[in-house]
């Protein structure tokens, strides 16, 4: 009987998509032990957005969190970073993605993951060669999208250049969840015969409420994990339900390795947090064709409206997503997630604002497609080349991280001898007074809840209760303001 | 009395429960072996405040129309934005009132959702006025420059 296992999102892509990525660290301690019981393969508990958010908005120092999780968790941890851009869109030198592969294995990662938004692998080689150096597996992500040129020979000439590069694990992403059981039928079988020996796995999102059909289509095709979050925060824009696709595994016959009673009591304490916190669980996306056009995560649409209703111009966002078909086509088919998302969205904008196309471009748009940022799938249109004007010297061919000097001797005489690898990595990332609330220290985190705690703290919490008396089994408590 | 403990379904019932009748003063339940019961101060409770700072629109700044000498090359923003007159903070601007541009010369950036334009001069000739302060927002079709042809 073949195995068929798992990858927890919960901490990480379930509350990045359902919550704008905002869990506190507080918020998962009560349920580690939970979680940690469940049986997944590996834990999921770090990427870009995570790391940003809690230094921006939660003011929580990443590293403190990335530390504590690994040291509580027996099963191993896995962090998740952009290749070369690591946490960030914009590209770092080596010495810094070395630095970073370091502190991660100290702080207790086991299996360092790695994308390009590009799926230009060359972004990828300074990751795999320092996380590997700094004892961590290697998980090498692609990136999935739909174009003409984004064909199954291309998902394989993608997956032969990461055996090339010798990762322990291959992964199909699909962040806008547009893989269809038909295409998983041609594309899945051919990426398992080109990466051998090496495990894959699947992670999709459930935009189009495809993806639980999609998992069995990668079961069935050979795939030896699948990513996915505790069933409150699944679905919608996050990933299927664990308890979801371990069904639909079992009834195909495989072998689950998943502890019943844990899911519930993971399920039931998220449940919770999601009223608790006043935050929306996971729904079922129904089936929506105009995805398939666009490629705009649902997430971003309803940011594009806001940033559109902010310009006077909501009225023309019909117009916007049209264009933004175009403006993908011209640029070469970029694949659909940030930062791409974000130059193609602004660059419909302005082309529908403008009446006119390419009249003003973005210098990020330009560096894109000088090759600044990687190798595009495919040329851009000659409309926006003739527009561009890019000079022959502005064209770059080289591996992106090639073209950045090393910053860490600079950083440790700016910092002193002093300064730790964490601080001088955070200082590479962010400016000085984006770091200063993360001095302060973290509060005391509890380790385990009940029901009955999180219903007095709950009426304990609303300042319009004087008084209020419980009485449960041989439980009874009265407490007055 | 069957000895168990409360579940978070249990929670999640009597938390529904308590918020739907929030706009009584007491409030008293019994659910099997479940009792709650609570009085809220007042008889209306303090609702919290909406705090509406971030998500409200920010209304656009009205700017009264001004003439411009007959002639000038005007630098036009592309876009709602914002103006910044220097490639980062804390360096020199692009161009300084009096400097000699050509068309190619970038002048200013404007930024448009989270993106750098840089903006050309679009002419030959001297910059005579920088209309928006730095860092300002700006709308679509909004002068930026004065450009004194040569």
């Amino acid at each position: 009987m073949k195995h068929f296992d798992f990858v927890d999102v919960t901490l990480r892509d379930a509350h990045q998509c359902l919550w704008s990525t905002r869990m506190t660290t507080a918020m998962m301690t009560p349920i580690l032990g939970a979680i940690d019981r469940v049986g997944y393969s590996y834990i999921n508990i770090l990427g870009g957005a995570v790391f940003d958010v809690c230094v921006r908005y939660l003011h929580e120092n990443p590293w403190e969190r990335v530390k504590l999780l690994c040291s509580r968790f027996a099963t191993p941890c896995d962090a998740l970073t952009r290749g070369q851009s690591l946490y960030t869109f914009e590209l770092f030198p080596d010495d810094i993605v070395a630095l970073n592969a370091q502190v991660l294995a100290k702080r207790g990662v086991k299996v360092l993951t790695v994308y390009d938004a590009l799926n230009d692998n060359r972004n990828l080689e300074s990751s795999i060669k320092s996380g590997r150096e700094a004892g961590m597996k290697i998980n090498g992500w692609m990136t999935y999208t739909l174009s003409p040129v984004h064909t199954d020979v291309y998902y394989v000439a993608r997956t032969k250049e990461l055996v090339k590069l010798k990762v322990d694990f291959l992964c199909i992403k699909d962040p806008t969840g547009l893989l269809t059981p038909e295409r998983g039928k041609t594309l899945f079988p051919a990426v398992v015969k080109a990466a051998g020996k090496i495990p894959v796995q699947l992670h999709s999102h459930c935009q189009s409420g495809l993806a639980p059909k999609v998992y069995e289509i990668a079961m069935q095709s050979g795939f030896t994990h699948g990513y996915t979050a505790t069933a409150p925060l699944a679905n919608g824009a996050s990933l299927p339900a664990t308890e979801e696709i371990a069904e639909r595994a079992r009834r195909l016959g495989f072998r689950i390795s998943l502890n019943a009673k844990f899911l519930k009591e993971v399920a039931d304490y998220f449940r919770w947090l999601c009223v608790r916190e006043d935050k929306p669980c996971g729904k079922v996306a129904a089936y929506d064709p105009a995805l398939y056009e666009h490629q705009i995560p649902g997430g971003m649409i309803s940011n594009l409206r806001y940033q559109l209703e902010t310009m006077k111009l909501e009225d023309r966002l019909p117009e916007i997503l049209e264009e933004v078909a175009q403006v993908r086509r011209d640029l070469g088919y970029p694949i659909v997630v940030s930062p791409f998302a974000q130059y193609v969205v602004t660059q419909a904008t302005l082309n529908v604002v403008q009446g006119e196309r390419y009249k003003t471009i973005p210098d990020e748009i330009r560096k894109y497609a000088s090759g600044y940022y990687g190798k595009l799938a495919a040329k851009p249109s000659d409309e926006f080349l003739d527009r561009a004007n890019l000079k022959a010297d502005e064209f770059v061919t080289e591996r992106p991280g090639e073209h950045i000097e090393p910053w860490v001797p600079r950083l440790r005489a700016e910092l002193g001898a002093a300064a730790c690898d964490e601080d001088l990595l955070l200082a590479a990332f962010y400016d000085k007074a984006l770091l200063e609330p993360l001095r302060k220290p973290g509060p005391a985190y509890r380790y385990s809840t009940t029901p009955l705690h999180e219903l007095v703290s709950w009426l304990g919490a609303r300042r319009d209760v004087e008084y209020a008396h419980i009485r449960f089994a041989g439980t009874e408590m009265t407490f007055s303001a | 009395m069957p000895d168990r403990d409360l579940t978070y379904e249990d929670l999640l019932q009597i938390v529904e429960l308590i918020k739907s009748t929030s706009h009584f003063s007491e409030f008293r339940l019994k659910v099997g072996d479940i009792e709650v019961s609570l009085r809220r101060a007042g008889g209306t409770p303090p609702q919290l405040a909406q705090d509406n700072a971030a998500g409200a629109p920010v209304p656009a700044p009205r700017k009264t129309k001004r003439q411009f000498p007959e002639g000038a090359h005007l630098v036009r923003s592309p876009m709602v934005g914002t103006f910044y007159r220097a490639p980062q903070p804390g360096q020199p601007p692009f161009v300084e009132v009096g400097q000699a541009v050509e068309p190619d010369t970038t002048v200013c950036i404007i930024e448009v959702m989270k993106l750098m334009n840089s903006i050309p001069a679009g002419a030959n000739g001297v910059v005579k006025e920088i209309v928006v302060d730095n860092t300002s927002a700006v709308e679509y079709g909004e002068v930026l420059m004065v450009i004194e042809p040569r």
